[in-house]
């Protein structure tokens, strides 16, 4: 989706392409400095934006964390970007990102850039593996949707909302482990599989997709590693360039932590909550508000062992217990106000599938977008650095 | 039609008692056995028992309590067959034989023979290597390269060609078909796929591990050093033909085989469950080197990986032709075409390199730069690699094309070189800016002499290279090649006016007649000034001169005749008509040091390259 919700003076002078001279007047420093105003205040209402979505009777707002929410987080990502750039390599003399504090914190930014993306390719292999949670529920929907609901579908949907339970818990383990391979067989339970071959037949196969990364990848080490040096600019430096390179530091951050805490990705394990951007700084209240009311949710999540906090995951798996208890329990024929109930809750279920599959292809589609338009950002910047014949760091 | 009641219920139960005995949740011998390892009339009346079964199921005819006990009895032999269809693929799931491992086009290199069982080990071939060798390492200009004659190159492209192998026997082929056709008539379909898809793309997984396709993090590739990734991408280029060509397309003929028939787009949606992991996890190597930052030594292996790539178009294109694998197509496309850009801004990189090429510590002897073979090694391979940089290379380098007036870069005028391609001018460009970095690096000698020997050396070797690659003489054309020739010549004449005019002119007739008098009209004393002047000089130049260097040996007898044309005879005129006077007076000895021959032999020494505290050969008295 297309930023369009640009304001102000921005837009007309936004002209990314680069080599270009701009044939307006140089920048005055009061205009730099209102440029970074701008920046901040648009930051600032794009964030209160998805923290307090403004909500009418047409278009209810999408709860936090679900897969609309972050198709959301993504698109205002992009237009911070954006604007990032063209506050920062816009009709500049590219000899300023060679000089202090850029010529130490550009670099650094190009390094959490590189880790960012690597995480939008964990991010992308995760969406996948929700795919395959979203494949089991449906089983379980077409089996609960049929009338009359028979044994035969009752255990047909217990054996998918069982491994769908399983899949979201292997999210957050190790990879193959191979007790829980066990599930998807409907024999072999635990320990009573008698022949070796059988047991060899179960090692490794129900390996969770989204482990796929690189060995000891670790999407919480990433962001750990993202988040060190982050130090908001202090004195002189607040009011120059070292002021937007942070809040796009910071912006990175904290969309990359989002998307970890919502979608599986490989090791997730000692993701860590705190948010290292100081209260006083007024752009960010609304960002430092989101990343509390996320990160209480994350410190919910780690107590129960539940999968991960993308909201629609969340309701699957609610959803999915009940009806498991429902399919344990089961007897034939089932009473009309117990049909009732389980009716509601496949429609639930149901519904939840239908977002699935109208958001996760376009939510992985956005990733790719994000991951290429960092790229070219970063091939900008770096182009920037070697225009000013000096390379500054040995970053890569 | 269907049967009579009482024959349809006796049918029925019969099926009934077969699904039920076959409950894997019921009985330990139904976990312990297969069915579909075991007797093939087992088989054969356990699938005539599901079908039964599905008879039934459409019937209209049955009380609600039937029907619960119909769909009942589904789910078991849904249940069953599902745990029989993952059986059987596991039991022929072994990792792809490593004979099929070969690329299937491998008439370009020589083929890599495996042992099975070994992983594919980089068995670069000797050329490779060598054309690896003769880029310098990193970002350092000035290491030091041996010529190297332009190896053999290896093209990359090579006819494309698809070579599916059978991965299961086709009776176990005939049974998984079996299955399936069962599970998705009566609304298993989900289940279906997610099995196949779970063990094959473990299957695809092990075959990965034993292509030796790694699994790296965009991170840990900008880490490596570049001399390790070109390893890497030597070994992903062999693996990607075999994935794409062999392992892929024999995974979608399995799909086919399976699942064609059997329902809608069936065969596809097990395909992308069984191969996009591997195939993003393929890619995302290739990715990764695309956008890794730019420095020119990465110039050739990044083209290979871009013929390489575009040579697997056409393949991926076909193997990956459904709706639902388009997002491989475009990342295929993708990164071509940031592998094209790369190349682009590598080159540029390159130029920018050459021109700023900082080092400013004199050549000693004033032989060729090292800067000098890099550039024109470096430029040799680019017209082997032109075939494909001519495609990516379409616009004009961006500097120097207009009269700038900039004093850090060269004035070129692009419009004589019209009609040549775009990458003919770059690579004219790159000599022009290499001249002019030479010429900046000649004024870092103190003598004017040796400033003008060394521009002489080195344009004259950028010539001898020029003319050495038929590919390069094509590209920079006749035309400029005269003029670079034009160059050291003339570099040669400054050479000699430099050092050898104030010499010659010690043997100048003027100055040394006195007008009048009896006497010879000699002045004895300006005479022996000169004597002295020229032996001091010509010492000194000898001395000096013999440590410098011209590498070429034709260039340097050339230089040497020419300097002995002036030189000798002048000499040898001067000796006859003023030896007289010399010998006359006393201690001649002072002033005549040096006989003819004795000149001739020294003037050998000269750019020699003699080590500065040589002892030369004593003239003779």
């Amino acid at each position: 989706m297309p930023a369009t919700d640009y304001q102000g003076s921005f837009l007309g002078r936004i002209s990314i392409r680069r080599n270009q001279v701009m044939a307006m007047e140089p920048n005055s420093h009061e205009q730099e400095v209102e440029d970074l105003e701008l920046f901040q205040k648009h930051v600032s209402d794009r964030f209160s934006d998805l923290l307090s979505p403004p909500s009418d009777d047409s278009s209810p707002s999408d709860p936090l964390l679900s897969i609309a929410w972050l198709r959301k987080l993504l698109d205002m990502f992009l237009c911070c970007e954006a604007e990032f750039k063209a506050v920062l390599i816009m009709d500049r003399d590219p000899s300023q990102m060679t000089r202090p504090p850029l010529d130490r914190l550009v670099p650094e930014l190009l390094e959490r850039v590189v880790k960012a993306l690597d995480i939008c390719n964990a991010l992308c292999l995760g969406v996948d593996s929700v795919r395959n949670v979203q494949k089991l529920a449906e089983i379980a929907v077409a089996a609960l949707e049929q009338r009359p609901i028979g044994d035969g579908q009752a255990r047909r949907a217990k054996k998918a909302l069982n491994s769908l339970i399983t899949a979201m818990m292997l999210e957050d383990k190790d990879g193959a482990s191979a007790k829980s391979t066990e599930r998807a067989w409907s024999f072999g339970r635990r320990g009573t599989s008698s022949t070796s071959a059988q047991k060899d037949r179960t090692a490794g196969l129900f390996r969770s997709p989204s482990c796929n990364m690189a060995k000891n990848w670790s999407a919480a080490k990433q962001i750990h590693a993202m988040s060190s040096n982050l130090v908001p600019p202090r004195g002189a430096e607040a009011s120059g360039l070292a002021s937007p390179v942070y809040i796009m530091s910071t912006i990175f951050v904290f969309v990359m932590w989002t998307l970890v805490a919502a979608i599986p990705c490989q090791e997730r394990n000692g993701l860590g909550t705190h948010f290292p951007v100081p209260r006083q700084l007024a752009w960010a209240q609304p960002m430092i508000g989101l990343q509390e009311k996320i990160a209480e949710e994350w410190k919910k999540k780690e107590k129960k062992g539940s999968a991960g906090l993308l909201e629609e995951m969340q309701r699957l798996e609610k959803i999915g217990q009940s009806l498991i208890d429902f399919a344990d329990g089961f007897q034939f024929p089932v009473e009309a106000e117990r049909l009732e109930e389980v009716k509601t809750q496949v429609e639930g279920l149901a519904d939840i599938c239908r977002k699935m599959e109208e958001g996760l292809v376009p939510l992985q589609q956005q990733i790719r977008e994000v991951f290429h338009r960092v790229v070219r950002s970063r091939a900008e910047f770096l182009d920037v650095l070697d225009q000013a014949g000096r390379l500054t760091a040995p970053t890569v | 039609m269907e049967p009579p009641p009482e024959n349809a219920g006796l049918a029925f139960q019969t099926a009934e008692k077969i699904i039920l005995r076959w409950d894997s949740t019921a009985s330990e011998e139904a976990r312990e056995k297969m069915i579909f390892e075991g007797d093939r009339g087992e088989v054969d009346r356990y699938l005539h028992a599901v079908d039964e079964i599905q008879r039934s199921m459409s019937s209209t005819s049955i009380s609600d309590n039937e029907q619960d006990k119909v769909n009942s009895a589904i789910q078991i032999a849904m249940a069953r067959l599902e745990d029989e269809f993952r059986n059987i693929l596991i039991s022929h799931t072994n990792p792809i034989e490593t004979d099929s491992l070969t690329d299937p086009s491998s008439s370009v290199h020589s083929a890599c023979s495996i042992t099975a069982g070994a992983e594919l080990d980089d068995d670069a071939t000797a050329e490779e290597e060598e054309e690896d060798a003769s880029i310098s390492k990193g970002n350092e200009l000035l290491r030091y390269n041996s010529d190297s004659s332009s190896s053999a190159y290896t093209s990359y492209r090579s006819t494309s060609s698809i070579r599916e192998i059978d991965l299961i026997p086709s009776d176990a082929v005939y049974d998984l078909r079996s299955i399936a056709d069962r599970m998705i008539s009566s609304g298993y379909l989900r289940e279906c796929i997610q099995v196949y898809g779970s063990v094959r793309k473990s299957a695809v997984d092990a075959s990965f591990r034993r292509l030796g396709i790694e699994k790296l993090s965009i991170g840990d590739i900008q880490r490596l050093e570049w001399e390790q990734l070109e390893t890497k991408i030597r070994r992903w280029i062999r693996a990607a033909k075999v994935c794409i060509r062999t392992l892929f397309a024999s995974e979608k003929k399995l799909c086919e085989q399976i699942f064609d028939g059997l329902g809608t787009s069936i065969d596809d949606a097990c395909f992308m469950e069984t191969v996009k992991g591997p195939a993003i996890q393929l890619f995302n190597f290739a990715e990764a080197i695309s956008i890794s930052r730019r420095s020119p030594e990465k110039l050739f292996k990044i083209l290979d990986l871009h013929d390489s790539l575009m040579d697997l178009i056409p393949d991926i294109d076909i193997v990956f032709d459904s709706k639902s694998s388009e997002s491989i197509r475009i990342q295929a496309a993708e990164i071509l075409s940031r592998l094209a850009e790369a190349a682009r801004g590598i080159l540029s990189e390159f130029e920018n390199a050459v021109l700023r090429e900082p080092s400013r510590v004199p050549v000693p002897g004033g032989t060729i730069h090292p800067l000098t073979r890099y550039v024109m090694n470096y430029i040799s391979l680019i017209s082997d690699y032109k075939q494909t940089l001519n495609e990516l290379v379409v616009s004009k380098p961006s500097t120097g094309s207009r009269y700038s007036g900039d004093p850090s870069t060269p004035d070129m005028d692009f419009t004589e070189l019209e009609g040549k391609s775009p990458l003919a001018i770059h690579l004219i460009w790159i000599i022009v800016i290499l001249q002019f970095n030479l010429e900046g690096k000649s004024k870092h000698y103190r003598d004017a002499s040796l400033s003008h020997l060394f521009m002489m050396n080195n344009v004259h070797y950028i010539v001898q290279k020029v003319k050495g690659s038929p590919e390069l003489r094509e590209m920079i054309g006749d035309d400029y090649l005269k003029k670079l020739t034009g160059k050291f010549r003339q570099a040669a004449t400054s050479y000699q006016r430099a050092t050898w005019v104030r010499v010659l002119y010690c043997l100048r007739d003027e100055g040394l007649h006195v007008s009048g008098g009896f006497s010879s009209g000699v002045s004895k004393s300006a005479l022996r000034e000169r004597f002295k002047s020229f032996n001091a000089m010509f010492e000194e130049v000898h001395r000096t001169q013999a440590t410098w260097l011209i590498p070429d040996s034709q260039l340097r007898e050339e230089l040497r005749i020419s300097i002995s044309e002036k030189l000798i005879p002048a000499y040898r005129s001067f000796l006859g008509r003023f030896r007289s006077h010399i010998e006359s007076g006393r201690h001649p000895e002072n002033y005549i040091k040096y006989s003819v021959e004795d000149l001739e032999n020294d003037v050998l020494d000269f750019f020699e390259g003699y080590p500065p505290s040589q002892h030369l050969r004593r003239r003779s008295q």
